[in-house]
């Protein structure tokens, strides 16, 4: 009850104060105009209807062929189509998230850091330490680089060998989660084995990094002098 | 993932699986479901103001290097600024007919390796403290690593 008053006292405040510019008058003519429907059907100007919000909310698909189309439909365009598309995404989302959740349990991760770390210092010219880095990087952005910091920081990795381990971590980066949690949307498309895609991510990663590395050792030669 | 806790109060792996398929409908509800919605409104704007047809037009021979019509553009395009809207304007390409299976299995890895780079800047490469001064080199060397591995999947896989 207390925080109800709080909130409407501030408001209350805020109105008194609120300034309206001519960006705020142009905001509303725009918010008007969208939600009007004045746009559809001008004569001589059908993309005016790419400003219509009826428009772009669109329409969902119609199940035409019994026992041959899904809820989502043919022929369904704009935010509807696009929501009922991503509703039949979710159960290969969830089912390949619980999977690889129940393998990294079983220790593949820490199995993949014990092949990957060899790897590092002929490569990349990293100390085997960063591989944790690396491997968490494959599954969590965030995580991934908060261990690179945290290896700078301590002074572990040396400023040549964070921006390497960037390279690293950037292109591609949440690899495993990310192929199967947004990808996984395309795969009944694919025309080639799943893995092909997400091999290739992995090693030009490696490429990618290589090349960062051969640039630093070249262009910016000058910057890691007295490392 | 993130969540060090959960993962160690059961050792069952139906519990473990369905503490990761909760992961997994939690990002799906939050981020593929409005991403994707999303990816389908700008690509509706962009199909009714004819400017898919025109990058179509503008960028169709640099796409055939990688086997792709030019409207592919769009993706990879969206890709930068999204991964899962990149594949959103896919998915949506796909069921308007302008781009078929192999396409999409081309354009796969271009997702991921130059994936939400606008958005990792901030995550990855501002959380790592990687020297901005760097980072351009580390978003060319991004985009050349999803543009080689296209060209390998257009020769090679798809």
């Amino acid at each position: 009850m207390q925080e109800k008053d709080k909130n409407e006292q501030t408001s209350r405040v805020d109105v008194s104060q609120w300034h309206a510019g001519p960006g705020a008058f142009a905001a509303l003519l725009v918010a008007i105009i969208f939600f009007s429907g004045l746009l559809v059907g001008i004569p001589g100007m059908p993309w005016l209807s790419a400003f219509d919000f009826t428009t772009l909310a669109g329409k969902f698909g119609t199940i035409n062929e019994l026992g041959k189309n899904n809820f989502v439909g043919v022929g369904g365009i704009g935010a509807k189509s696009g929501f009922l598309f991503a509703l039949s995404l979710i159960p290969s989302v969830m089912f390949a998230l619980g999977t690889i959740e129940v393998l990294e349990h079983y220790g593949a991760i820490k199995a993949a850091q014990k092949l990957l770390t060899p790897l590092l210092q002929p490569l990349l010219g990293l100390p085997g330490l960063t591989g944790i880095s690396l491997i968490t990087d494959l599954q969590s952005t965030d995580a991934g680089a908060a261990l690179t910091k945290g290896l700078y920081d301590d002074g572990l990795i040396s400023k040549k060998e964070l921006i390497v381990m960037g390279a690293w971590q950037y292109s591609g980066a949440g690899m495993i989660t990310n192929y199967f949690m947004i990808g996984s949307a395309l795969f009944n498309v694919v025309t080639c084995s799943l893995m092909i895609p997400l091999l290739l991510i992995f090693i030009f990663k490696f490429i990618g990094a290589i090349f960062v590395r051969f640039v630093l050792n070249t262009v910016y030669k000058g910057d890691f002098e007295n490392e | 993932m993130s969540n060090p806790q959960m993962q160690t109060t059961s050792n069952n792996p139906f519990d473990i699986f369905v503490i990761g398929a909760r992961k997994g409908f939690n990002v799906a509800i939050n981020g593929l479901v409005p991403n994707i919605m999303m990816a389908y409104v700008v690509s509706e704007i962009l199909r009714i103001l004819g400017v898919m047809g025109f990058l179509g037009k503008i960028f169709g021979p640099m796409m055939t290097i990688f086997g792709l019509p030019g409207e592919a553009v769009t993706v990879v395009l969206t890709s930068w600024l999204s991964s899962s809207a990149g594949v959103g304007v896919a998915a949506n390409l796909l069921s308007n007919g302008v781009l078929d299976g192999r396409h999409v299995t081309i354009l796969m890895p271009c997702f991921f390796l130059m994936g939400a780079q606008l958005q990792y800047m901030g995550r990855l490469l501002g959380v790592a403290d990687v020297p901005k001064k760097y980072w351009p080199l580390l978003m060319v060397a991004s985009i050349l690593n999803a543009l080689s591995a296209m060209l390998l999947m257009n020769f090679f896989f798809a």
